[in-house]
Formats: C-alpha cells, structure tokens, sequence
C-alpha cells in the first residue's frame, strides 16, 4: 500500500460575508464541508464537480491559501490547517499550485527569469552563482529555451505562460502541486502538450497531484482516483476505473450521463438533471443532492448520510447505496 | 492589458494622437525648462528695483513692463515658475508619499488599520482646505520664525535667518497635509483589486513574506493610474500655491509667487492692467495645459474608458 502524503479530515470553510447597504445582513457561503480523504504519495488525486462546488476551495483550503474554518491536514506529521504565514512558510514549498488562468498567474511587471528566481532564492534553493544553470535546467524541464527567462509574461502565448507557471511551481521542488484546472483556460491544442507536460514531470520528480478540473474525459485518462463533490461536499471517491465503469452515486451517475460514450453498448440510460444546483448560502438539509436526486427519500431531506467505504476503497456519501457494487432502493 | 512595456508604448502612442494633450504637454515641458533654467534666462534681476522706470506698460527692455516698485515683469514670472514648480513638486512628493505608505497598507492588510484610515481620510478631506492651510499658517507662522531667530542666535549659522525656507517648509507642510488623501484612497483601490489577483496568490504559495509581495507584486503593479493622477495634481498644487499665495497665506512677498504676483496686480489693475493680465494668463495657461495633459494621460492608460 502507497504512503498517505496528506490526511484531511472534516476539512470545512465557511466564507462569512456581509450584504444589504449598510453590511447588515450576514450571509454564510457553505463552500466546502466535512471533506474527508487521504492524499497518497505519488498518485493524481482528481476533484470533479460543476462550477462552484468547492473545488478550488478545497485547493486552497489544503495549502492554507483560505484558512480552513474546520478540519485537520496532516502532513510530515503535522496539522496544518490554520496555520499562519510564518509557521506555514516551510510547508510551502513542498506543497504548490498552478493556476487555471494563464494570463493573470504571472506578474506582468517582472521578467520570467524574475518570476523564477523568486522562490528559488528567498527559499535558499541556489546560490546566485548557481542561478542562471538552475533558470536553463527549470526552463527545460518546462519545454522552454533559456532565452525565454529575459521575457515579460505578455509576450508569450497561454500555452507558454502556463508553462512558466509549471516551472515556477518546479523551482520550489515541491513534492505536492494542486492543479486548479490549470488546463481549462488554454486552447484545445495546447491542453494536450500541457497535460503530457505534467505528466512526464509527475514521473521524473515523483508528484503527486489533486487535479482539478470539469472535464470527465480527461480525468478519466489521468487519474489514478476521482473524487465527485456536489455543493461542497464529496459524494464519491473511487478509483478511476471503478468509478467510470460502476458509478455508485447518483449525481456521480447523472454526471457521467452527461458524457458522450465511446462505446455505444455500453451506453447508460441517459439521466437528465432536473433543476438547479441550489445556492451554497442556504444548502439543503439532510442530503445536498436529495432536491434532484431521482432517488430521494424521506430521511435523505433530515439525514446528512455517512461518509463510507462501501468497497475496497470505493467511499460514498448516499443513503440508497447500501450493498457492495449497486446503488439500491433504485427500484422500490 | 497590464503589459509594462506595452503598456508605456502603447500610451504613448495614443497620447501622441491626442493634440490637446499634446498642447499641454509642450507647455508643461517649456514651464519645467524655464524653471529649471530660470537664473539664466530672466533678463533682470527679480528683486532689483528701477525707481525711475515704475509700472511701465510693456517695452523692448521690460517685455511685460515693470511693476510699482520698478522691478521687471518677466523675470518675476519666471522666478514665479520656480516658486511654482518647487511647492507642486514637493508638496505632491511629500503628498504621494504619505498616500501611497497609507492605503497600500490599509488596502493590503486591511482590519483595523484600514478602517483607521479611512476615517482619517474622511475626516481630512472634510475640511474645508483653505481653512486648514489659513488656520495652520496663521497659528504656526509667528512662532517658526521666533525659534528660527533663537536658533540664529545661538549658532550664528546664516541659514536660519532664510526666511524663505521657513517659508516653503510651512507651504509645503500645510499643503500635502491637505494634498495627500486623494492618493491614499486611489491607492488602496488599486491595492484592493490587485490583492486577489492570481500572481499574488502565488506568491502567497510560494511562502514570500508579505513586505516582499506588497512591494514587489502589489504596488509596481498599482502605479499606473497614480501616474495620471499625479500629472493632475502637479498642476492642482500649483493652482493651489498660487490660491495661497493670492490670500496671504502662501509664499510671503518679495518671493516672486504668480499668486502675490495677482493679488498685487489687482490694486492697481486700472491704471496698470499689464500688472494683473501677464501672472493671470501664465496661470490660466499653465492650469489649462495641465489638464488637457492630465486628460490626455488618462485616456491614453486607460483606452477602454474611451469607448
Ligand atoms: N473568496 C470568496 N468569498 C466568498 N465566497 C466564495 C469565495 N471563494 C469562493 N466562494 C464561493 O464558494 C463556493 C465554491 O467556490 P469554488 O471556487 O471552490 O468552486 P469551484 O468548484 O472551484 O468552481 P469553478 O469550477 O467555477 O472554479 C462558490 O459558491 C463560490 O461562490
Ligand atoms: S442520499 Fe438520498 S438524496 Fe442523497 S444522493 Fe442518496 S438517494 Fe439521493
Ligand atoms: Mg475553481
């Protein structure tokens, strides 16, 4: 069994705003809750979900970029969630993030050769006599000439800055890097050379990911797990094949409905989603998805279900599954 | 959009399509020549005064005649530009500096500082201006030349009997007090939007300390619309000294101010209107280039208002 590189548990946040003209209403956006999963060393953790269920909070919860308002990370044997800048700093540069959009993730105001120096000698990583080579080596690894270290962040194309981006991440030589739909923004072209980018750097520096994205075709390809969240919480995590071949909960089924299936044999009857995803300022009770779910029930609308490993490593949050492999009560 | 080098040229590019702006630009440019050079191009001396030549019209020797007490019009206004130029570039140094140390770190670190600040901001710009530069210049002027004249006494040192320097001090001093609000609000703006930009956010990731992304990720990048607003305010500030100067409030006589230079004219206006015509159509001039300039630079840097 792989090393667990990082344990999160009940990890939650809860972000307080105020509203009305005068700030005198307090609303509460439920971005993330109760999220529980292990990180294991080496593997490409993926998080999928439609837009606004807590993906990128989840990212940011776990490397401190939002401080968490609950739940515990371990990693190296300690929590680090709430930590403060200072006692986080070590901890940063074994844990980065890449970006999804390429064209506000550099600052426009320095160079490359800048951008990348930064982490390098604020973290001690070279000296400066040392710099230059480890600029060359960092832009390689990336696909880029040295040359590219004298340019400003505007003259090169998305494709190149995401790159940039990817080295920046490099230099700190992180053993963990969140990739918030750090494909998403680029032309379809280029999202290939760039996922084949992380790949390849996956295998020569032993990272490990938690890849977020929206596209299941993707992920399907990538990924050694998938995790399917729903208005901020995990509703199943399972292997990659076991999780496309048996989807177990409901929404994860409605979702992958959505996909056009290469093979038409085994297409599944098509589940349309009625309604709308309701707001994250006032989430259901009992079950987020029971407003439409195909199969809700009675306790789905008061009963928040378990958190449970229903087989070898296949968890799932969903009342109606109960047996090993099959959600149930499916025909009642 | 938010490209450095692009950015400049681009601008500049459009401000070069812009004729007013460009009108305003040459006027400025010519106004900061003639101050510079001022001691070199004025054809007599400010203060020397010619009994027998008093509030002449304009002639070959005196191009914009003599005042009443004989001294020559140009040179005047020349030395008035210095003496412009001096108190709008100090005091939008001194102004812009306190601005942008004030709202990039309200805006960067916010909670209570923040809110400290902007109260102060408030309360500063609530008040009528000209009062608080009169009440200020009245209250301390008596005693800052009393103390200059004990510290002469003591040391002999010839520099506090300049009362020119106190002068400017208390110029300086009262204006960027009131100067300096304008800056720090725009700057926190910009510090505000800029703040949760992604870069920054990487450079949170990165484990950069936040003095270092505050002044190398946040500010460099806040700077453009604090460039336009300093052009205006060279030109506000000059306005403004000369305001002070007119009321008694500013640089005292026989500093060469285009506001004393005004306010004299304006007593004896019937008899010698040349007196009252030559500071009043420098300062409309160079009022007027300052802002087509400073309208100009805002649309050049930032093209998408234009539409
Ligand atoms: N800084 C914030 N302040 C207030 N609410 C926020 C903030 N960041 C995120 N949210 C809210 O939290 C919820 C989760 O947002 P998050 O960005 O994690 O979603 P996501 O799954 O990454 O979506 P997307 O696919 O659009 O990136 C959303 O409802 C969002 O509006
Ligand atoms: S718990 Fe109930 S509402 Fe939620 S997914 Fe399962 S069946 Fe549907
Ligand atoms: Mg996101």
């Amino acid at each position: 069994m792989t090393q667990t590189l990082l344990s999160i548990k009940g990890l939650s946040k809860r972000f307080d705003l105020r509203a009305g003209a005068f700030g005198q209403t307090a609303i509460t956006v439920h971005a993330l809750d109760d999220f529980t999963a292990d990180i294991r060393a080496g593997e490409t953790l993926s998080l999928v979900g439609e837009s606004g269920c807590g993906k990128s909070t989840t990212g940011f919860c776990l490397l401190n970029l939002h401080r968490p308002s609950g739940g515990s990370v371990i990693y190296d044997g300690q929590d680090i969630a709430g930590l403060d800048e200072d006692a986080m700093r070590p901890f940063r540069r074994d844990l980065q993030i890449v970006f999804q959009d390429p064209y506000s993730t550099l600052n426009p105001r320095m160079t490359i050769g800048e951008a990348l120096s930064e982490p390098i000698l604020f973290h001690k990583l070279a000296t400066k006599a040392e710099l230059p080579a480890r600029l060359a080596q960092l832009l390689a690894d990336v696909g880029l000439t040295p040359a590219f270290a004298r340019r400003y962040p505007h003259e090169l194309s998305g494709g190149q800055r995401q790159r940039v981006a990817i080295a920046r991440a490099l230099a700190c030589q992180p053993r963990f890097i969140v990739c918030d739909e750090a494909i998403s923004a680029l032309d379809v072209s280029v999202q290939a050379q760039i996922l084949n980018l992380l790949l390849d750097l996956q295998d020569k520096y032993g990272l490990t990911y938690l890849f977020i994205a929206h596209d299941l075709a993707v992920v399907r390809h990538i990924s050694d797990r998938v995790g399917v969240m729903y208005l901020g919480r995990l509703a199943e995590l399972a292997p990659a094949r076991d999780l496309f071949a048996r989807p177990l909960h409901p929404y994860t089924r409605a979702l992958l409905s959505a996909v056009p299936e290469p093979d038409p044999r085994a297409a599944r009857s098509r589940q349309r989603l009625e309604g709308e995803v309701p707001s994250p300022l006032n989430p259901p009770q009992g079950c987020r998805f029971h407003t439409r779910c195909p199969l809700a029930r009675d306790p789905c609308k008061t009963k928040v279900p378990a958190w449970r490993e229903v087989a070898p490593d296949h968890r799932v949050a969903c009342h109606a599954v109960t047996g090993k492999d099959q959600t149930n009560w499916e025909t009642p | 959009m938010e490209q450095p080098t692009n950015l400049w040229r681009d601008a500049w590019k459009r401000l070069r399509r812009n004729k007013l702006a460009l009108a305003g630009l040459a006027v400025v440019a010519f106004l900061v020549f003639v101050a510079a050079f001022g001691p070199w191009l004025a054809p007599h001396d400010y203060l020397s005064q010619n009994l027998d030549l008093r509030s002449v019209p304009p002639q070959a020797a005196h191009w914009f005649g003599t005042d009443d007490l004989g001294r020559d019009v140009l040179s005047r206004l020349i030395y008035g530009a210095r003496t412009a130029f001096l108190v709008a570039v100090a005091v939008t140094l001194i102004a812009v500096g306190i601005g942008v140390i004030l709202g990039a770190i309200a805006g960067f670190y916010g909670g209570t500082f923040d809110r400290f600040v902007m109260w102060f901001t408030d309360m500063t710009m609530s008040v009528p201006q000209l009062l608080l530069v009169v009440v200020i210049n009245a209250s301390l002027k008596q005693p800052i030349s009393t103390w200059m004249e004990t510290q002469y006494l003591a040391s002999l040192n010839p520099i506090w009997r300049n009362t020119m320097l106190a002068d400017f001090v208390l110029v300086f001093g009262s204006m960027a007090l009131i100067s300096w609000p304008p800056y720090a609000r725009l700057v926190r703006a910009q510090v505000l939007s800029i703040r949760s930009r992604p870069y920054v956010t990487a450079a949170r990731a990165l484990g950069l300390t936040n003095r270092i992304i505050l002044a190398r990720y946040v500010l460099p990048n806040a700077m453009g619309p604090l460039v336009v607003a300093v052009s205006a305010g060279l030109g506000t500030a000059m306005v403004l000294e000369s305001a002070f100067s007119f009321l008694g409030v500013g640089v005292t006589p026989p500093t060469p101010s285009w506001g004393n230079m005004i306010s004299d004219g304006l007593r004896v206006w019937t008899n010698s209107p040349h007196l009252l015509v030559a500071p009043a159509a420098v300062l409309a001039v160079v009022t007027v280039a300052f802002n087509f300039l400073g309208d100009g630079l805002n649309d050049a840097l930032n093209p998408k208002g234009q539409k």
